[in-house]
């Protein structure tokens, strides 16, 4: 049996907020383990789960606002939040360097998170005990 | 470390089957194994002499023929779905193995993965 008494863990996430609870479950799931004395190597934001990295997201006031729950919990641990540059730029996420770099009239990524390529997940599951996904399921 | 990621969902109906694919290249790019493994409506995907132009996307076969080149290990496809879907050794693009999909193949991994 694996020494599981501290883990390093890469959460994946890949479901979108609002249309999936993978960002909600991710976000239980983080609280949990770090209150149980684990660490968050990082979090990485797949396909559809860019979007919970959007500063544009306007949910009404008496819903819970996804992308701010999970900014606050990154800046408080410290921990990086990276949304895959790929699926970033085709779902229309965007820094001001890739503004830039395509011309585009605006950019919308929230503080902290920041755009990567894939080999920071890569690079995530070698750091990590375990690296867990986050899908829309369905 | 050797990963197999696992992709479950039809070429052209939705994103993540490219996606997981991406993440395939990308392991086999920093020298980390990686194999596929196509099951379920996944395995349309290995379809040989596919056209998408119909539906304005290109066809996926290019993508697939490049992983070797990209340095994946294996293209696996469950033996039971390429049944269902009328896909045999003749209609398969080449290197393509027959696996049965069960817990004693993903045991043969550190990590398994979907793209969604």
């Amino acid at each position: 049996m694996a020494d599981t008494s501290s883990e390093t863990f890469t959460l994946v996430i890949t479901g979108a907020p609002y249309s999936s609870q993978a960002p909600q479950t991710a976000l239980g799931f983080a609280r949990a383990a770090t209150d149980a004395g684990h660490r968050i190597a990082r979090i990485f934001l797949y396909g559809d789960g860019v979007h919970l990295a959007s500063a544009l997201s306007a949910p009404p006031s008496d819903e819970t606002h996804w992308p701010k729950e999970w900014a606050g919990f990154l800046e408080h641990h410290g921990i990086p939040g990276i949304a895959c540059i790929a699926s970033a730029l085709r779902r229309g996420l965007v820094n001001e360097t890739e503004q830039k770099r395509y011309a585009l009239p605006g950019s919308n990524l929230l503080h902290p998170f920041e755009i990567a390529g894939l080999g920071e997940w890569v690079e995530g599951r070698m750091m990590s005990t375990r690296t867990l996904y986050f899908h829309a399921g369905g | 470390m050797s990963t197999l990621i696992m992709i479950d969902q039809p070429p052209y109906g939705t994103w993540n089957g490219r996606e997981a694919l991406d993440m395939a290249f990308s392991l086999a790019a920093f020298d980390q194994s990686a194999s596929l493994l196509f099951t379920g409506a996944g395995v349309i995907w290995l379809k040989r002499a596919q056209d998408a132009a119909g539906i304005a996307q290109k066809s996926v076969e290019k993508n697939l023929s490049a992983a070797p080149i990209f340095g994946i290990e294996a293209i696996l496809a469950d033996r039971s779905a390429c049944q269902r879907y009328g896909l045999d050794e003749a209609s398969l693009i080449t290197g393509v193995t027959l696996v049965d999909a069960n817990g004693a193949l993903l045991d043969q991994y550190n990590h398994t993965a979907f793209a969604g």
